[in-house]
């Protein structure tokens, strides 16, 4: 019983830490981190642009 | 920064409301799904709130059944809210904001509304189960031993498809929304299945079952719900009143050490519990690093609302969305407090603490993702809410609401707990003292229904298509006076 709870514990920090570092490693090469100020724009777009607001008060 | 954006033509400008459009129309089905089920979670989890609340200052309520006796009550209104309301809401955020941010159609709605239909399936087989006393005595893991199978079928669907959504997305970055939901939907179905093996199919024995068991209580707040919550505040702020977020680079050191120091934090449950020292030490360490990526987050958010406060006056989902990211900051920095030993002496074991896990799971994560539905559901049905009364009263029972809880069961839970540490005080004054406070706790827990009542009615209407038609212009709940229509003007436009 030990010995499984030792493989689950060992098992999952294997995991998630490979998973972290692999993702933060692909993050890293593919630029993700390179210009925070361009990526803050990434979720405006040329019909919702920086400066308009999306959403108000509806009617009664 | 907003003032180097050259204006788009309309030509761009057409073209991206119609891939928006696309996108948010492919959404339709499962994320309206996701989302109505959670609603009908969240009314039954806040019946059975409200009775479990009164039980506890009127014993005699409710006595001549043995289905809705306190112990079944309480665990069915923490799965039904807990398990019901707050991971089907989540979902259908997460569902909504990957399409969005991966500028990517829906694909395989089929097997969305099948994992929505699993899970549905094993939410009635865990409310029933419960009451009628096949529930298991392991908190936030109450579940009858029938309901896992369908929770993890559900929740492995759901993640495989936002794996599916990610590799067909059009938007090279990654927002910092995308990392949160990415994170969440990685670490709940491990979490939740070491824990349900740990814990019952190969029991492991008696203190590591508690570490597991507090492990995964934590977790399911800190890696499941929170992620969720925070990266819809990550978004909609930003979205909504058409600004980036203040420091980008900030909000990626957030979530870094989100996913750093979070998984530590379970433990300071078992603060004075049967665990070896350095475990419970360990993680009020963890608890304290918190710090980090909550002032992160507080920083970026505030930061990013500073000259934009007006607008809480007519967006409904902007001042849900805003009240529930500075309750963020409000009980994140309350927590990282109470993990520290000396504190926990009084506290721990008190009322202090369910007015902690509430002003948690509801002030902050509720309240945001009633914003995100305000925001998204209209642009699915294509209808504007039908009462901009209702949803005020819908803000108003909620915010009063949780704040009444949380006031009345701290100050209760405090002295309840310098109480307990007194030998001289009789029990017996101890259970009198708190009678008015529970009393008081049943009263927000009814203003906080009425609220849902009111949410209930306005998606039924919106879904039924009675609100107005999107694309003639909002009507403002008041007039903005004429410094804010300018800024208000485009939403107009939209």
């Amino acid at each position: 019983m030990t010995s499984t709870v030792i493989a689950i514990v060992v098992g999952s920090v294997v995991l998630f830490g490979a998973a972290t570092v692999l993702a933060m490693g692909w993050a890293v090469r593919a630029g993700q981190f390179d210009n925070p100020s361009r990526d803050a724009r990434s979720i405006f777009g040329p019909d919702e642009p920086v400066g308009e607001p999306t959403d108000a008060f509806p009617a009664d | 920064m907003a003032a180097t954006t050259t204006p788009p033509s309309p030509a761009d400008r057409a073209q991206a409301a119609r891939e928006r459009a696309e996108i948010d129309s492919s959404c339709r089905g499962p994320v309206l799904y996701y989302a109505a089920s959670a609603v009908f979670w969240l009314i039954a989890g806040t019946v059975l709130a409200v009775v479990a609340s009164i039980k506890l200052h009127s014993p005699y309520f409710l006595t001549g059944s043995e289905y809705l006796t306190f112990g079944r009550v309480r665990m069915a209104h923490l799965q039904a809210v807990g398990i019901g309301w707050s991971a089907m809401v989540g979902m259908a955020a997460a569902c909504w904001l990957m399409c969005r941010l991966s500028r990517a159609t829906l694909v395989y709605p089929v097997l969305l509304v099948v994992a929505a239909t699993l899970w549905n399936v094993g939410m009635v087989l865990n409310v029933v189960g419960i009451l009628l006393g096949h529930g298991r005595s392991v908190e936030w893991l109450d579940a009858p031993a029938y309901v896992s199978p369908f929770l993890i079928t559900s929740i492995a669907i759901f993640s495989a498809w936002t794996a599916a959504t990610f590799v067909r997305r059009r938007e090279p970055h990654v927002y910092v929304t995308q990392w949160y939901i990415f994170a969440a939907v990685f670490w709940f179905p491990i979490l939740y299945v070491i824990t349900v093996a740990m814990i019952f199919w190969m029991p492991s024995g008696g203190v590591v079952q508690l570490v597991v068991n507090w492990w995964f209580g934590h977790n399911y707040l800190g890696l499941w719900l929170t992620p969720i919550g925070v990266g819809s505040a990550y978004y909609l702020i930003p979205k909504i009143i058409g600004r980036p977020v203040h420091s980008y680079y900030l909000s990626i050191v957030g979530f870094w050490s989100l996913a750093l120091f979070y998984p530590w934090a379970g433990m300071h449950h078992l603060i004075g519990g049967p665990i070896p020292a350095w475990l419970s030490t360990a993680s009020t360490v963890g608890s304290m690093m918190m710090f980090i990526p909550v002032i992160a987050v507080a920083i970026n958010h505030h930061m990013t609302m500073v000259g934009s406060f007006h607008m809480l006056r007519y967006s409904p989902a902007l001042r849900f969305t805003v009240f529930g990211a500075m309750t963020y900051t409000l009980v994140s920095f309350q927590g990282s407090i109470e993990s520290l030993k000396s504190f926990s002496e009084v506290a721990h074991f008190t009322h202090y603490t369910v007015a902690h896990a509430h002003l948690g799971a509801y002030g902050f994560f509720t309240m945001v993702m009633f914003g995100q539905l305000y925001y998204m559901i209209p642009r699915l049905t294509g209808r504007e809410w039908y009462s901009a009364r209702l949803i005020s009263l819908h803000f108003w029972c909620d915010a009063v609401g949780i704040s009444i809880y949380f006031v009345s069961l701290t100050v209760a839970g405090w002295w309840q707990g310098r109480m307990m540490n007194d030998p001289n005080v009789p029990w017996g004054n101890v259970v009198t003292y708190l009678l008015p406070y529970l009393f008081t706790r049943s009263v927000a827990g009814v203003l906080m229904g009425v609220g849902h009542l009111a949410f209930a009615v306005l998606l039924v209407a919106n879904l039924a298509g009675w609100g107005r038609r999107r694309g003639t212009g909002p009507t403002y709940f008041a007039d903005p006076p004429p410094a804010d229509q300018k800024q208000l003007a485009g939403a107009a436009a939209d």
